[in-house]
């Protein structure tokens, strides 16, 4: 036994040198798991012996898994896994000090692998890093050996150094896939909406960490444009990862809702406290109604955006605010609504773009307002980040959302062309209906002009076509008193099938002034006339 | 079915069917199957409330025009309420379903 005694084959220089070895230089460009398998080759050099392995801890489970082996890789392909407190590896992170075991067969091991291995004696040290334990690094004997005072300090010496590594590693992979995820996560770009602009800024993370902030823009079928920013409390991968899905949760939300932006945050809410416990996020939730004059707000513990009209200088939104989401118990969530006038602003911002340490955040937000006007949608982004953020280095999330009305009158025509099908006549109606409320068309007669938009393309969704379908074109220019709609087609017409048909085409002649059909073998165009008058 | 709503209430032999949204060519099927499902046998008297319809077009119409006379044959009152000035009152008088169906509350002839 004497033989394998510490010490006894190298002399303690050379044993110091070795440990150099395991943090040299070479060792930096190497990935996590090629770097652990060279230390562990080392470590078994300067300890000599037979196996050695780094069980690294899973947080969320609160077990050990076997990440890197040498001498017994096999652990590695089976995956695994001792939890804390049990068996070797479970022992010496629960007790946070090398242990030694001269003779496995007497002892608490749960490994297979260690006993099927032949193994007899093993040596095990935590991997701690700022106190905080990483995992488990032991080495093993086939052969009966008492591992000394010395070896074990040997070996946590190297568990020391291989724990700051790792976790320099781990965190760099975890900081990079966290921005690879956060980026994938958010929109590519916002939506084109006629009649709106829009823009936004986000910085990620400040200090090498990114957070759960979100922003998103789309809008719905019926017409309505739904807006948020949230932020996701904690920071890296997981609160990137809860992000990403609280904004699909929040889109699949809107589809269902008949703008009640308090509606879909009470359904955020309840599907955090279902099936994300202990997650807790902030968040702002606008809903535009289709004709762009009013915005309908919710907010669940997070700042109220701040608006500008052009009538005296920007404010934020005097609103009730509700606890954050995924925080028992839960409450009834109220919305309260805003006119959004032609050309008015409104900026939604997360509380990164306005806290700043040692300044108050009222002074934070009078600065904002400051920076809001009513200008194009770019050009405030880039004022508020100028004024707000200049040359500080962020040290939160930024996610920044602005969004303008574009002014009256937007006498341009509109142009349409969507698939000749059922589900498109809602949007061609969304659409008319904006372009009418936006040329100042009174109720009653937008009532009449979209029947007989509606009816026109209807009309084109079921007579235009064969199965191969095609497109409808729908044009509405204003000619003045007169509002002309033009629905176009490049089908073949069929004659109606089925009883209670073609009926459209006679509403469409008693609700406007004007129609003319003009049918030929490359398409169909019919013209509608129908003055209209402006809106009080 | 999507972007209406068909609520039922039944009163004795009466049933109340409101329709809450839109009715184009993409639902009138899905509106008018739940409608129908709401006539039981027993029934005697439809009241079907387009008040809160924000749009109705010809290929929503279908379903009335096409309910009002097999609900003739089965001796089954049928009334179809919508307010003055909405948008479905205007495409129900313009389409002609005002003239096979009672229409609430009714049109002041003398005002008109």
């Amino acid at each position: 036994m004497s033989t394998h005694a510490a010490g006894t084959r190298k002399g303690a220089a050379d044993r110091l040198r070795d440990i150099e070895s395991v943090t040299d230089a070479g060792l930096a460009r190497l990935s996590v798991d090629d770097m652990l398998v060279e230390l562990l080759d080392r470590v078994r050099d300067i300890l000599d012996a037979d196996t050695a392995a780094v069980l690294l801890l899973d947080a969320p489970t609160g077990q050990l898994v076997a990440t890197a082996a040498r001498g017994i890789e096999e652990e590695v392909y089976q995956g695994m896994r001792i939890p804390l407190g049990r068996g070797f590896a479970g022992r010496v992170a629960a007790e946070r000090q090398p242990v030694a075991i001269e003779d496995v067969q007497d002892a608490d091991v749960v490994n297979p692998v260690l006993r099927n291995k032949g193994i007899r004696s093993l040596l095990g040290a935590p991997l701690l890093a700022g106190g905080r334990l990483l995992g488990v690094l032991h080495v093993g004997s086939l052969a009966p050996r008492h591992f000394g005072g010395t070896d074990a300090d040997l070996l946590q010496m190297v568990a020391d150094r291989v724990a700051l590594a790792t976790q320099a590693r781990l965190s760099e992979t975890e900081r990079r896939a966290a921005l690879v995820l956060q980026r994938s996560l958010l929109p590519e770009r916002l939506p084109q909406v006629p009649g709106l602009e829009a823009a936004m800024r986000y910085i990620a993370g400040g200090e090498g960490d990114v957070g759960g902030d979100w922003y998103d823009m789309f809008t719905l079928p019926s017409g309505w444009v739904c807006m948020t920013v949230g932020d996701v409390v904690g920071r890296g991968l997981r609160a990137a990862a809860v992000m990403g899905r609280l904004r699909s949760a929040v889109r699949a939300y809107a589809l269902g809702s008949q703008g009640d932006p308090a509606g879909i945050l009470d359904r955020i809410d309840r599907m955090l406290r279902q099936f994300e416990p202990g997650e807790m996020a902030t968040a702002v939730l606008g809903l535009l109604e289709p004709s762009f004059e009013r915005l309908h707000l919710s907010v669940a513990g997070h700042p109220a955006p701040v608006v500008a009209t052009g009538n005296g200088p920007a404010t934020y939104v005097d609103l009730p605010v509700d606890p954050p989401l995924g925080v028992a118990p839960p409450v009834r969530r109220q919305a309260a609504t805003i006119e959004v006038p032609p050309g008015a602003v409104v900026c939604f911002y997360s509380d990164g773009l306005v806290e700043r340490r040692g300044v108050s955040l009222d002074a934070r937000l009078q600065q904002l307002c400051e920076a809001v006007t009513v200008r194009p949608a770019e050009e405030v982004c880039t004022t508020v980040m100028v004024q707000l953020v200049g040359h500080h280095r962020p040290t939160d999330d930024i996610a920044l959302l602005t969004l303008r009305r574009l002014d009256l009158p937007s006498a341009e025509p509109l142009d349409l062309a969507v698939p000749a099908v059922a589900s498109s006549l809602r949007d061609i109606r969304a659409a008319a209906k904006r372009w009418l409320t936006s040329v100042g068309a009174r109720p009653e007669d937008l009532i009449d002009v979209l029947l007989a938009v509606g009816e026109a393309s209807s009309n084109v969704v079921e007579h235009a076509y064969g199965p191969k379908g095609g497109l409808v074109h729908v044009r509405l220019e204003l000619q003045r008193p007169d509002v002309v709609v033009t629905v176009r087609d490049t089908g073949r017409w069929r004659s109606p099938r089925g009883d209670n048909r073609g009926r459209g085409t006679h509403i469409i002649q008693a609700v406007t002034d004007e129609v003319t059909i003009d049918r030929r073998s490359d398409g169909t165009e019919v013209v509608i006339r129908r003055r209209v008058g402006e809106a009080g | 079915m999507r972007d209406a709503r068909v609520d039922i209430a039944h009163d004795a032999g009466r049933v109340r069917i409101a329709v809450v949204g839109e009715i184009d060519l993409a639902n009138a099927a899905a509106v008018e199957e739940q409608i129908v499902a709401a006539i039981t046998n027993q029934v005697t008297c439809v009241s079907v409330d387009l008040g809160e319809v924000d749009y109705i077009d010809s290929a929503g119409l279908r379903v009335f025009f096409s309910l009002a006379p097999r609900l003739a044959g089965l001796q089954i009152a049928l009334e179809l309420v919508a307010p003055l000035g909405s948008p479905s009152r205007r495409v129900v008088e313009v389409s002609g379903l005002a003239s096979l169906v009672p229409l609430q509350p009714p049109t002041d002839r003398a005002a008109g």
